[in-house]
């Protein structure tokens, strides 16, 4: 086909050999344009026999084209040297062979012969230089041998079909000459006429009788070439079938079928046409036949063949484009859930269909249910049958699409039991395998088959809680099974290699978190499932990987507490109280609704055994961390840092892993950042400092830090913004953090939650005890507010310290939480119930906010560095007492001098008094002399307590707590306040100090350039607004342990002179 | 003329090859009618006819009636330069009618026109009538493996020179040594035989199918417990006995034909074709395959049993009618060809691994003789 067109679109190189070819021949190059299509459309070696009549034909038939071609008016004058060639080589041509046609027709063939061998070589030449070509670089080789196979195949059927049409023509030209010649009547065998045509007669047979042997050797090269084409097609579409499996276990690969879908196409279409060819074979011999006719022996034969190798072909075409999945957790499909809805779309891959007949697929489940004892029978709810779509254009393919199918268990024998009973059968719910089955009526062009294909196998499930070991059993299947339709395979599962599993594990990260395991990750985990020497040719046990092993069971039922670190007492198999998947999946789950992004991004070193853990920090300087999933918790995970003693070993430390609650109010970039730790002996401080290997904690968790809104102070809010942290305390010589607490050091307006713990550390309150004054509270107010000033002695060695320091202290009560917003440095601390804890925190120069409950807040606005504000409120209830005009009211305790306190409706003010049972009040004191302390009791059994100032100056406060009363029954807050200015204030030198604090907008400013100079973190970070709401706090409530409301204390310290604050340059 | 105006520089090549292959053929007669021969001469004409060989690649053979099995074989046969190589040296037969009877110089006929002629396939009709005139009928099916036999031995018994049969029986005979040891009594019988094929069974004694070529031929070796009405008359115990009949490989000749016996009879005996998944590779080390116990051989002997698969005869359909064709790798080019009558085209290794059979296509190609050529001939 449009060989000269193909000669003439080639290489340079390659057209001079075409130019040479026709430099020297007796047919001139324009005859051969001219006439291009018609000469490559003939016979020519056939008509190149001797005495051929058919070569006549040919050439008589050239030199009339020839001659209509000059008279048709497509060639004008412009073409007037061409006319004249085409005329003179017309007239040459005749001149030459009119004697002799075949010899003409020898020529042309060898000509068109070595035509072929050119573009031949010039092809393969091509393709040699267009293969390392970055334009496929993808397609392998099979890929292009099929692309070529395809060609070649169709290329060879249109030479077979031109085949045909000759042997038509000849068998025609047989056909009349022996109706006319052929007189079997008669005897002539005396004529020699007669015998004459008999002898062409039968040369003519003889020659019909070859070419329908050629033709049928041309289809028998066809369809074994078509096979191999067919086994590669097969190779592709196995090599997608997996594909598809790895995908559906969440393995990134193009499950793409357009490519396949063309090529089962185009050999389809190729095989349906060579039938049709065949059939037309049939036709002719029952036109003529003879004995010994080749075409009665090897048509059928040659018919049964293709007929067989077609439907192989679509049976394979038919197939699961996308296997059946709940819309709700797409990345898992293969689990179905009964009463919810499903889908799952099959697709013919061979695109040829009769438009006149509509094409049905049909949908069953379990057609051919395995023999297994209790095995679930189910019923597809919804139509069952679909009609093929074929959209118009032609991408479309025809597929069926099943959408919003369900599942019903059918009932057995009206036993009214749903669900199987354990010990039914010897499968559980989750191990059992049931096949989605689709069947198709196909016909087209006399080929009527019955198609069927079938899902891979699904789980059903009644509820939610089975999906994570349903998928489990998916992994499991698809990574082992050898037969897709085997659904007795966990009747005996095999075991896992290592090296497979390990990849399949790595997918699911993938799936989740886009990132997989690396090998650092999976050889630990094939530690900790094969001991401590993994090798390749490890394999795992199905009850191992998805079971809770006994030993771990006994052992849970002797140490209930669920919160216990135990890993070292625990046997290696059974580290914990559930599977190894279950432990996985529960990693899984945490990574897909927290930690995903961190996850990505590798700053989770994840799967790090305890002993590697030590070998990777030893080396490292205190403060490094790692971020790892622990292995006792189902989804937990846990920070681990080093800290170097001066004398001794390297510690290593790590908190009580945090689970996805705990991740849900505070996300683990804010613990990181906001992390403290509480010792004994120092300063709380955040001991995670440097990220493995060697980065700087706010460097790499930086871009994660939620952010914090600049406290524009000007604006008006209804309610302030919280933050969460979490510290941990620990006794000195604690080994481990035995324990964890939360707590949260906020910016401006934040929160604080405490979680206090069982046996939590105590922590000696640094107030000298004549600080301590007992205020009989009055009866009303169910206000305990202690306000201790520390001795700064105590709480700082060193008199030379001197930053200011602020404690605050709350107890919850009850089930309460409190929460406490310090200003910038983490100052706030909280106490326990039970009160065991007294924490300093190194604040300069606070302004402190407590929410007690959901909405209570405290605020304090330090203006510079002497004056403090210490603001503790306790709610009631949920009530809250708003103070002031305004919703935001202000309650603002300067310890410094009292008149300095000026309540700010509205704008900068804040607010807020709640008087639940427990609510604090605290007021900081601002420099050693003066102290200002409240304390509340609530209910009689609280105290009250007073900071560090003499007890002179507090007594006339605490007697404005009766002036405290009315401004929670909404008095006026200026009334409150000058009560309370009416104390008599030592200390005027820091007077304008405490001005400046007055200007809380502007002095705001300075305080926070002043905090970046303190504080290790930077501004910017201190700015980031709050975003969590009552109900992630609420979370938090569930560790705190039932404790009697005691009494709380909360200690404000600030340093003795304002003059001598530190200021870094 | 035509042709002389087309491809001018071709032709010359050809003509020119031609006539040097006649004059070698001439020479080689000549030689045989001196049957003086030097060794440089015969060096030299072997140049000759590797050039002759290389001359035309691969030429079909048009189907003269039921023809596909012979086609198929005298492709098997006349791709093979080594038999070739001794089909050229034969003495013509001198008179007329005797030519038309030689199998073996209608063969050599028949290979000249498949390498001289321009046309894509030739007509073996000569041949064909030749064989005919030895009852090896046209327009009738044959068994590929029982062919290759007759015509075989028509070649071996009509060649005349005894230097020749001996190079025929070199380059296909297979040695065996066939033990029988009484289970009684421990007397052993053993004999030399040969064979032309190594018919191999594709079922094991349980009738279970073998998986792989080497697994057929393992099979093949393994002694055989020759038990109930198999029992064989003892010399020594003087009744019959339970034997243990088994066999040893002791030589391996070049050209090494496997028949794999992929039919069975079924309980109402009628024979059924197997069409299970066989694979066999490309190359085969016998060393690999058997144990010690069943070669008996020497070690130079064993060193050279290291082969190449050198030809496929394919077979579809079922067993009362079908198709054959050959596939062939060029001993010259190295590349493979498939033969299917007159239409010939290069194939690929991936074509020819189409004929390890498929347990769902019973009507496609399936391999039942494989010729394997060895990898070095010495």
């Amino acid at each position: 086909m449009a060989q000269w067109q193909e000669l003439q679109s080639l290489a340079n190189t390659s057209l001079e050999q075409v130019h040479q070819l026709y430099s020297s021949v007796a047919l001139p190059m324009e005859v051969r344009q001219c006439l291009a299509d018609w000469i490559e459309d003939q016979n020519w070696r056939q008509a190149a026999e001797p005495h051929s009549s058919h070569a006549q034909m040919l050439f008589h038939s050239l030199l009339a084209l020839l001659g209509d071609h000059l008279g048709s008016p497509g060639l004008g004058d412009e073409d007037f040297m061409l006319k004249h060639n085409l005329r003179k080589a017309r007239r040459d041509l005749q001149a030459a062979f009119e004697e002799c046609p075949e010899k003409f027709a020898n020529l042309v063939a060898n000509l068109l012969q070595e035509e072929q061998q050119i573009l031949r070589l010039a092809q393969a030449g091509q393709q040699g230089g267009v293969a390392p070509a970055p334009s496929t670089p993808q397609q392998s080789d099979r890929q292009q041998e099929i692309q070529r196979r395809l060609a070649d195949f169709q290329a060879a059927l249109q030479d077979a079909d031109r085949a045909f049409r000759h042997l038509e023509d000849a068998q025609d030209m047989f056909d009349f000459c022996y109706k006319v010649h052929y007189l079997p009547g008669e005897n002539r065998t005396n004529d020699p006429e007669y015998i004459r045509q008999m002898q062409g007669l039968q040369a003519k047979l003889q020659k019909l009788d070859r070419s329908r042997k050629d033709v049928l050797a041309q289809m028998q090269q066809l369809l074994g070439r078509s096979e191999t084409l067919q086994d590669f097609l097969q190779q592709e579409l196995g090599a997608w079938r997996e594909r598809q499996q790895s995908a559906c276990l969440g393995a990134h690969v193009d499950t793409s079928l357009l490519q396949l879908e063309t090529w089962f196409t185009a050999l389809g279409e190729g095989l349906f046409q060579l039938l049709q060819l065949l059939r037309a074979l049939g036709d002719l011999r029952h036109k003529v036949t003879y004995e010994r006719d080749p075409l009665q022996a090897e048509l059928p034969l040659l018919e049964t063949r293709l007929r067989e190798l077609l439907t192989y072909l679509l049976q394979n075409a038919f197939v699961v484009e996308l296997q059946p999945s709940m819309p709700t957790s797409s990345k898992r499909p293969l689990v179905l859930r009964t009463a919810s809805k499903f889908s799952v779309r099959a697709r013919l891959l061979v695109r040829l269909h009769d438009r006149s007949r509509r094409l049905e697929a049909k949908i069953h489940i379990d057609r051919k249910p395995p023999e297994i004892r209790g095995f679930r029978k189910f019923n597809i709810l919804t139509s069952n049958s679909k009609t093929l779509v074929a959209g118009d254009s032609p991408q479309d393919g025809l597929v069926c699409d099943f959408q919003h199918l369900t599942l019903k268990e059918q009932k057995v024998g009206g036993s009214g039991k749903g669900s199987k009973s354990p010990g039914e059968g010897p499968l559980a719910v989750t191990e059992e395998l049931h096949l989605i089955t689709f069947t198709l009526a196909y016909a087209y062009r006399g080929l009527e088959l019955e198609l069927e294909t079938s899902t891979l196998p699904v789980i059903i499930i009644s509820n939610n809680n089975q999906l994570s070991s349903a998928w489990a059993s998916i992994l499991w299947f698809n990574m082992l099974s050898t037969d897709p339709k085997n659904q007795q395979f966990f009747v005996a599962p095999p075991s896992a290699p290592w090296p497979r599993l390990a990849e399949v594990l790595s997918w699911q990260f993938e799936s989740v978190a886009e990132r997989g395991l690396s090998k650092e990750h999976l050889h630990m985990l094939a530690e900790k499932l094969f001991g401590s020497k993994p090798s390749p040719e490890s394999t795992l046990a199905w009850p191992k990987f998805s079971k809770v092993s006994s030993a771990w069971q006994r052992w849970h039922l002797r140490s209930p507490a669920p919160r216990l670190l135990l890993t070292h007492s625990l046997p290696q198999d059974s580290t914990s109280g559930f599977s190894f998947w279950a432990w996985l999946d529960g990693i899984l789950g945490l990574l897909q609704e927290h930690l995903k992004q961190l996850w990505k991004d590798g700053l989770i070193l994840g799967f790090v055994s305890r002993k590697q853990e030590k070998k990777l920090l030893k080396g490292k300087r205190t403060g490094t961390f790692l971020i790892r999933f622990s292995e006792s918790t189902l989804g937990g995970v846990t920070c681990t840092w080093v800290e170097h003693p001066e004398s001794g070993s390297p510690a290593f430390r790590a908190v009580v892993p945090y689970t996805a609650s705990e991740l849900a109010s505070l996300a683990l970039p804010d613990i990181i950042h906001d992390y403290q730790l509480l010792a004994e002996e120092n300063i709380p401080e955040n001991p995670l400092q440097f990220l493995y290997p060697d980065r700087a904690r706010d460097e790499a968790f930086g871009p994660y830090y939620s952010q914090r809104q600049a406290g524009s102070l000007m604006e008006k809010k209804e309610y302030l913004n919280q933050r969460l942290i979490r510290v941990s305390s620990r006794q000195a010589n604690e080994s481990r953090q035995a324990d964890e607490e939360l707590v949260a050091a906020t910016q401006d307006l934040q929160t604080l939650q405490l979680q206090p713990s069982g046996p939590g550390p105590l922590q000696p309150m640094p107030c000298s005890p004549g600080t301590l004054q007992l205020v009989p509270g009055g009866p009303e107010p169910p206000l305990a507010l202690q306000v201790g000033s520390g001795v700064p002695e105590l709480l700082q060695p060193g008199p030379g310290a001197v930053e200011p320091q602020l404690v605050l202290q709350l107890v919850p009560e009850g089930q309460g939480m409190l929460q406490v917003g310090p200003r910038s440095l983490g100052t706030l601390q909280m106490l326990p119930r039970s009160l065991e804890m007294l924490q300093p925190v190194p604040g300069v120069q606070e302004m402190q906010q407590v929410g007690p409950g959901d909405q209570g807040t405290l605020q304090a606005e330090p203006g510079a560095v002497e004056p403090q504000l210490v603001l503790q409120l306790v709610p009631e209830g949920q009530g809250m007492l708003q103070v002031g005009p305004s919703s935001l009211g202000t309650l603002q305790v300067l310890p410094r001098s009292l008149e300095m306190l000026q309540p700010v409706p509205g704008v900068q003010g804040m607010q807020q008094v709640g008087p639940g049972d427990q609510g604090t009040l605290q007021l900081g004191p601002g420099t050693l002399e003066p102290s200002v302390a409240l304390q509340l009791i609530p209910e009689g059994q609280g105290t009250v307590q007073v900071g560090p100032g003499s007890l002179e100056p507090l007594q006339p406060l605490l007697e404005s707590l009766e002036a405290l009363e009315p401004v929670t029954e909404e008095l006026d807050m200026q009334e409150f306040l000058q009560s309370l200015s009416e104390e008599p204030e030592p200390g005027s030198g820091v007077l304008e100090t405490l001005q400046a604090a007055e200007l809380m907008p502007s002095t705001l400013e300075a305080g926070d350039s002043r905090l970046e100079r303190l504080s290790p973190r930077p501004a910017r970070e201190c700015q980031q607004p709050w975003g969590g709401t009552a109900g992630p706090l609420l979370g938090l409530t569930r560790c705190v342990p039932q404790a009697a409301p005691h009494s709380w204390t909360t200690a404000t310290r600030s340093c003795p002179r304002p003059t001598t604050q530190p200021c870094p340059p | 003329m035509g042709q002389g105006s087309g491809r001018q520089e071709r032709s010359k090549k050809l003509e020119l090859a031609t006539s040097e292959t006649m004059q070698a053929e001439a020479d080689v007669q000549n030689d045989k009618e001196e049957t003086r021969e030097t060794k440089n001469r015969h060096e030299q004409l072997r140049l000759v006819f590797g050039m002759a060989d290389l001359k035309n690649k691969a030429i079909g053979l048009y189907n003269i009636g039921q023809t596909c099995c012979l086609n198929s074989l005298l492709q098997v046969f006349l791709m093979n330069t080594h038999f070739t190589g001794i089909l050229r040296r034969i003495t013509v037969p001198p008179s007329a009618s005797q030519k038309r009877r030689s199998v073996p110089y209608q063969m050599l006929l028949l290979l000249e026109m498949m390498q001289c002629g321009k046309q894509k396939a030739v007509s073996p009709s000569a041949l064909a009538y030749c064989l005919s005139e030895h009852r090896v009928k046209l327009f009738v099916q044959y068994d590929a493996a029982q062919l290759l036999l007759t015509l075989w031995n028509l070649v071996k018994r009509q060649v005349t020179n005894a230097e020749l049969i001996e190079k025929l029986s070199d380059l296909y005979t297979i040695w065996v040594q066939e033990y029988m040891v009484c289970q009684e009594c421990s007397f052993e019988t053993k004999r030399n035989s040969n064979m032309i094929t190594l018919p191999l069974s594709m079922l094991d004694s349980r009738s279970h199918l073998l998986k792989t070529l080497e697994q057929c031929l393992q099979h093949f070796f393994f002694p055989e417990k020759l038990t109930g009405c198999n029992m064989c008359f003892c010399e020594n115990c003087g009744k019959k006995t339970p034997f243990l009949q088994s066999m040893k490989l002791a030589h391996l000749p070049q050209t090494l034909i496997l028949h794999l016996k992929r039919f069975y009879l079924t309980e109402s005996s009628s024979i059924q074709k197997l069409c299970h998944y066989l694979p066999f590779p490309q190359g085969l080390d016998f060393n690999a395959v058997l144990t010690e116990e069943q070669c008996q051989a020497d070690a130079g002997e064993k060193a050279s049993w290291q082969y190449e698969l050198f030809a496929v005869v394919a077979h579809s359909g079922s067993t009362d009618c079908g198709h054959y064709c050959a596939y062939v790798r060029s001993l010259t080019e190295c590349k493979w060809y498939c033969f299917d009558d007159s239409e010939v085209c290069q194939v690929l290794w991936d074509d020819v691994k189409c004929t390890y059979g498929h347990s769902d296509l019973h009507w496609g190609q399936t391999a039942y003789l494989l010729v394997y050529m060895k990898k070095n001939p010495q």
